[in-house]
């Protein structure tokens, strides 16, 4: 599994849509960073990371992440190379699962990349407050929330499976985003699964009256309903040429 | 006991009611060059496919080896080198690097290996410019490079040479040929193009509409091509007249055509004695041919039969 795990990395090899998701790793980051320099929008380190932390996961990483999941499994068909790697061969279980941990990765990569941009525009908008301890936690907020936010999106791995048009992911992904934004701080946001991550990880969701194991519930139910229709598309299904 | 690489029976693939491949059974000698001829949408690539599971089959079954593939395919599948159709790389990466993400998961990797492969292809000068800056032919050479890397005993090629130029196709085919004849590898390759498969394969599949109609060797082939006699005449009625006053019988003995051009079929020891009689009736005889059928002719003929 690691020689996949390791090949998948040496396919984003000069790929342009790996360097934009890293740009847009920094984009929250940069956005805020203009906000407090041009309107005082917060003036600690905390209130920085903590606005940061909200708009990536709660917002833009839905969209981003549409594009990844479409980008990896998408390029497979639109390269033609996965009658290439099928015919190695490799077991279209391994495949799936090693793109599914590819996807994790790349979202542990962006996470790092959105919290230490953070901390870099931090220090150039002279912000006050920072610490190791406020750095190691806000990083693991924007982890954890982005870890959640992964599990919920195994149903995209199945569209991606069955649309390979990236065109759609973006459209998906950006229709999600505009969903997200109507729900957040309605009653029942505990309850949309692209939501909630971000709610559970900030803690946000105290402020709400439903049960955080249900929210939990719903996160998992989504995971494991997408993974097993991708699972069982990709494997029972003609390769299309 | 001959010892078939591939061997289907009843092999069949249905698409939303359609027969795309209606029960080929197809035998592949080991140490061949099959070449399996037939018109675009005849039913190869599916084939293909379905050999290399791709493409699940909607019935028969299929040995690989002589085992079935479903039950063995981690001892058959990194015997077969593979093209189908557009060979798949990933655009982003030269072709040194797709081909050492094809041999890590292989568990093969080998830099000697590839750096010699590419040689034998002809790519070692482009084995650092990325793969969506190659042009048709290189893809295509890239692709045949991928699939023999690993030293395949089976090599499934589907329209291999299109794209190449007719240099390229003279190369890939002198180095399919040695492939087969010096090391052994047995050659599965598909093609609509007569010629080449003519020049190239040992063992020839016909297949159209889904079926593989007749599967016979060359020298087999070349013993059932038809003869005939072509004559070119100035009156074509009176030329007719005779044949048939000799009881030979139109479209079965011989035809003819608007360009008064007669193809006899039959009793072909009679062209002295026809050409003397043609003669003999006033009829200019501008040419008397002794023709054969050629593989597109057959091809035709056996198409039209089935």
């Amino acid at each position: 599994m690691l020689t996949f795990i390791e090949m998948e990395f040496l396919k984003l090899k000069r790929s342009n849509i790996f360097l934009l998701s890293l740009i847009g790793a920094i984009l929250p980051p940069l956005l805020m960073f203009i906000a407090v320099s041009a309107f005082g929008e917060g003036s600690t380190f905390a209130v920085l990371f903590s606005n940061v932390n909200m708009y990536m996961s709660a917002i833009f990483a839905v969209l981003l992440f549409a594009i990844m999941i479409s980008y990896l499994f998408g390029r497979e068909y639109n390269e033609h190379t996965l009658k290439t790697m099928l015919t190695i061969p490799v077991s279209r279980g391994k495949f799936l699962i090693s793109k599914y941990i590819m996807f994790l990765v790349w979202i542990v990569i962006l996470t790092v990349v959105t919290t230490l941009s953070t901390a870099i525009f931090g220090f150039a908008a002279g912000l006050e407050g920072f610490s190791l301890k406020l750095f190691i936690d806000s990083f693991t907020q924007l982890l954890f929330a982005n870890g959640l936010l992964f599990l919920t999106f195994s149903p995209f791995v199945f569209v991606s499976l069955f649309v390979t048009n990236m065109v759609l992911a973006m459209v998906g992904g950006a229709g999600l985003t505009l969903l997200n934004l109507l729900i957040y701080g309605q009653n029942w946001a505990p309850y949309v699964p692209w939501v909630c991550p971000y709610l559970i990880a900030s803690g946000e969701i105290a402020d709400y009256s439903a049960s955080i194991t249900v929210s939990y519930g719903i996160i998992l139910l989504t995971f494991v309903i997408g993974l097993i229709i991708s699972y069982l598309y990709f494997t029972k299904t003609d390769v299309n040429l | 006991m001959v010892d078939y690489v591939i061997e289907t029976n009843n092999l069949s693939k249905i698409y939303s009611k359609t027969k795309v491949v209606n029960s080929v059974n197809m035998h592949v000698e080991k140490g061949k060059i099959y070449g399996l001829l037939g018109k675009n949408g005849a039913g190869k690539t599916t084939t293909m496919c379905m050999l290399l599971n791709l493409t699940y089959p909607s019935g028969g079954e299929i040995s690989l080896f002589g085992k079935d593939p479903k039950k063995y395919p981690k001892q058959i599948y990194p015997k077969i080198g593979s093209i189908i159709e557009t060979p798949g790389f990933y655009e982003n990466l030269t072709a040194y690097e797709n081909l050492k993400i094809i041999s890590r998961l292989r568990g093969n990797y080998n830099p000697q290996n590839i750096r010699l492969v590419l040689e034998m292809v002809n790519l070692s000068d482009a084995k650092s410019k990325k793969y969506k800056d190659f042009s048709l032919g290189m893809k295509q050479r890239l692709g045949i490079a991928a699939a023999i890397m690993h030293n395949p005993e089976l090599l499934i090629l589907d329209e291999p040479i299109n794209g190449l130029d007719p240099f390229g196709i003279k190369e890939i085919r002198a180095l399919l040929k040695r492939l087969a004849h010096e090391f052994g590898i047995t050659i599965l390759i598909s093609s609509h193009i007569l010629s080449e498969i003519e020049n190239i394969a040992d063992v020839i599949g016909f297949m159209d509409e889904g079926v593989l109609i007749e599967e016979i060797s060359k020298e087999e082939l070349y013993g059932r091509l038809n003869k005939f006699v072509e004559f070119e005449v100035s009156n074509i009625d009176l030329a007719v007249e005779i044949l048939k006053k000799l009881e030979l019988k139109e479209n079965v003995d011989f035809t003819f055509n608007d360009d008064r051009v007669i193809n006899l079929y039959s009793h072909l020891e009679l062209r002295d004695k026809l050409n003397a009689l043609f003669v003999k009736a006033g009829i200019d005889v501008k040419k008397v041919n002794l023709c054969e059928e050629n593989l597109e002719d057959f091809f035709t003929r056996v198409v039209s039969n089935n």
